[in-house]
């Protein structure tokens, strides 16, 4: 059985829209974007958002939730995703090495069936709102081997198909251009010009024990079960390179000085890792003010 | 304007009228979110009791108690539940989205608060999976109170058999749920056999730093911003303050007449619009409308001993000095005289309201107007004293 990982960074999107509208910033870019929820709550709210991180499937899901404005699946759409379509040729052993170590037979089936479906779609969109949908039911999956007893066993095409189908509700427009990117964090910066730059940086070496329910869904996204997050991150700034004290303090100090065009930068940590970048931040930044509503959520907003 | 006494919230009395102050607070909003007036209670008492069966400590408890009392904090003003333009259902649903993150400005607004009570407001509808809302957090970025507000408000918001309640529950264990909550959840109702037991405010884990007549004000400023009636309290409550202070009023009727003003608004909260938007202030067409909306606001303050003493004030404002009001029908002076005040002074301020935007006649002034009624709706006296106030302090 698969560990899960017992904390989860919390970022709280109606907290940083507080923090957007005290400073009166009306658009935002997070290189470090993950799963861009966070994101998609300020762009219902009419910020303008632009994200990128380096795993694909977190930018998959960025244009469904944030570059997609009207895009939804609707039910006979949704119906196409979870179950196996007559007259296509599925590679059935796809996610064979999984089988018996983290998934059932059933459930790797499912999984390979689903990565044909969702890769056949034509739309951004519905691809990113589908690839979500799907891993939320990877998410209960792994969650119910560690809690056989407390959660229901429901048919893998139900499960998905609820999952999916409430991807709907968040798909919505601002009347602004928002974008998701795969990109390197340096690049995901120069790129784009905002109000705001957010950073909430990965920790020294995250990459080495990062949440299985991120790296396998990128596993699942490339086809490739073997998939090694340490080997995408190899080559970026935060990965291999900046695995020791010194390494990791240079790259954070060269995030906030790419970051000089932005009016404001929002740094979020904790009170535990605030040291780590409150002296790079008043070194970058003339004034910077503290909020932390709670140990594990503080937040260095620095301003020239 | 100070409404209940002046002293600070450091006292055990105070502490107690600032208590249920805050339990009016917070079944004003349930009324505005559409709930039960007393879910709040059943809600806070639960979340404790499951929170106590998970270990939580008990400033946490305090914290969860309070949280569940006031969760539709964020209600008022809320466009999704606010009356007038209708919105589609998913654009209603949708705005909805956000009283959590509102209510929890107003609780962080609120000094004497617990620790951690505003954010257990925020995250109260964070689902396990990541699919709630406002924030969308997801597993244990989720606050174990917060998810344990979520379950308590859920299983009661149900209304269903304690037995039906408790699978819905069940089934929702690793999706809307923590799996580790829902246990804790299934423990609690086999250990009551699903019956809440109503637990007392936790008076004692109020703070220092919100006096009693701030929690009025402030519910009056949200209840007028929801009825689209903007300050119309502070107008009223100032005209009616001088007005029966010129009546030579005593000091406690005064603060009766001070107290209702900033209270009768919350019986417009159900009513379509507001009275002076829907009828002439001085037409019989309005006096159902205005009765109604007089018993349900003495209906809702009845229940809390601090302000109960207002219900009669508030509930006679509709009454008419010649006997022909409602609901009671009173006549001279069985109305009572801080009703007479309030009942000139909102009429007085919807009279004004209507000239200013040109809806009334404009041949007449609010006081003509005022006066062509002495003696039929309100007593001679009181509007010969209002003219006078009007006249100083327009």
């Amino acid at each position: 059985m698969i560990e899960l990982r017992e904390r989860t960074r919390r970022v709280s999107p109606s907290r940083l829209y507080e923090l957007l509208t005290r400073y009166e910033c009306h658009s935002l870019v997070d290189p470090f974007m993950g799963l861009p929820t966070h994101l998609n709550y300020l762009k219902r709210h009419g910020i303008a958002v632009h994200g990128g991180d380096l795993l694909e499937w977190f930018v998959r899901v960025g244009e469904g939730l944030l570059t997609n404005d009207f895009t939804i699946l609707r039910d006979s759409e949704v119906a196409e995703i979870v179950e196996m379509l007559p007259g296509r040729l599925y590679s059935s052993d796809m996610f064979k090495a999984w089988e018996g170590v983290f998934f059932t037979e059933e459930q790797c089936v499912y999984l390979g069936v689903w990565h044909d479906n969702v890769r056949n779609l034509r739309s951004d969109g519905q691809t990113g709102l589908a690839i979500l949908g799907l891993w939320r039911v990877l998410c209960y999956w792994l969650q119910k081997a560690h809690n056989p007893d407390d959660m229901q066993d429901v048919p893998p095409s139900e499960l998905a198909w609820s999952y999916i189908r409430q991807t709907e509700k968040w798909v919505g427009s601002n009347l602004r251009r928002n974008t998701s990117r795969q990109a390197d964090v340096l690049s995901t910066i120069a790129a784009q010009s905002a109000d705001a730059l957010f950073i909430a940086p990965p920790a020294r070496n995250a990459f080495r024990n990062a949440d299985a329910r991120i790296w396998m869904w990128e596993a699942w996204w490339q086809a490739n079960p073997y998939f090694s997050i340490e080997h995408a991150y190899r080559d970026s700034l935060f990965g291999q390179k900046s695995a020791d004290e010194h390494s990791y303090a240079r790259a954070i100090a060269t995030v906030l000085s790419s970051a000089e065009d932005y009016p404001v930068v929002i740094v979020q940590t904790t009170e535990q890792k605030q040291a780590d970048y409150e002296p790079h931040l008043r070194t970058a930044r003339a004034n910077v003010e503290i909020i932390a509503p709670h140990p594990h959520e503080v937040y260095l907003i620095g301003t020239h | 304007m100070s409404l209940l006494s002046a002293q600070g919230a450091n006292s055990s009395p105070d502490r107690g009228a600032l208590a249920e102050l805050l339990a009016l607070f917070g079944t004003v909003a349930d009324v505005v979110a559409g709930d039960a007036p007393d879910d709040g209670i059943a809600i806070a008492s639960l979340a404790v009791a499951i929170a106590s069966i998970a270990g939580l400590p008990e400033k946490d408890r305090d914290a969860l108690f309070w949280a569940a009392l006031l969760r539709n904090a964020g209600a008022f003003g809320n466009p999704g539940l606010r009356k007038g333009d209708p919105l589609s259902e998913r654009s209603a649903t949708m705005l909805r989205w956000d009283v959590p993150a509102d209510g929890a400005r107003t609780c962080a607004a609120i000094a004497a608060l617990p620790e951690g009570t505003a954010d257990l407001v925020r995250w109260q509808a964070e689902a396990w999976d990541g699919t709630g809302f406002p924030d969308q957090l997801r597993w244990n970025g989720i606050p174990k109170a917060a998810q344990t507000l979520h379950i308590a408000s859920a299983y009661v918001g149900l209304r269903a058999e304690p037995e039906e309640g408790l699978a819905c529950l069940a089934a929702d264990g690793g999706q809307r749920f923590a799996p580790e909550q829902t246990r804790t959840f299934i423990m609690w109702f086999h250990t009551f056999g699903g019956e809440i037991t109503p637990l007392e405010a936790p008076a004692d884990s109020l703070s220092a730093g919100t006096a009693p007549h701030d929690i009025v004000e402030l519910l009056a400023d949200r209840v007028d911003d929801h009825n689209g009636t903007a300050r119309r309290w502070r107008r009223i409550g100032r005209r009616a303050d001088a007005l029966a202070t010129a009546l030579g009023l005593q000091a406690q009727q005064i603060r009766r007449v001070t107290l209702a003003s900033a209270l009768f608004g919350l019986g417009e909260l159900s009513a379509a619009a507001p009275e002076a938007q829907r009828f002439d202030p001085l037409s019989r067409l309005g006096i159902e409308g205005r009765a109604a909306n007089a018993i349900a606001a003495a209906e809702l303050i009845a229940a809390f001993p601090v302000v109960a003493d207002l219900a009669s004030v508030v509930r006679a404002r509709a009454e008419w000095y010649d006997g022909t009001g409602l609901p009671d029908r009173m006549r001279h002076d069985e109305i009572p005289i801080e009703s007479q005040v309030l009942a000139a002074c909102v009429a007085y301020d919807g009279l004004d309201d209507r000239f200013g935007s040109g809806a009334a006649s404009p041949s007449l002034s609010p006081l003509e107007q005022l006066e062509s009624v002495a003696g039929t709706q309100f007593d001679p006296r009181v509007v010969r004293a209002l003219a006078d106030v009007a006249k100083v302090r327009p």
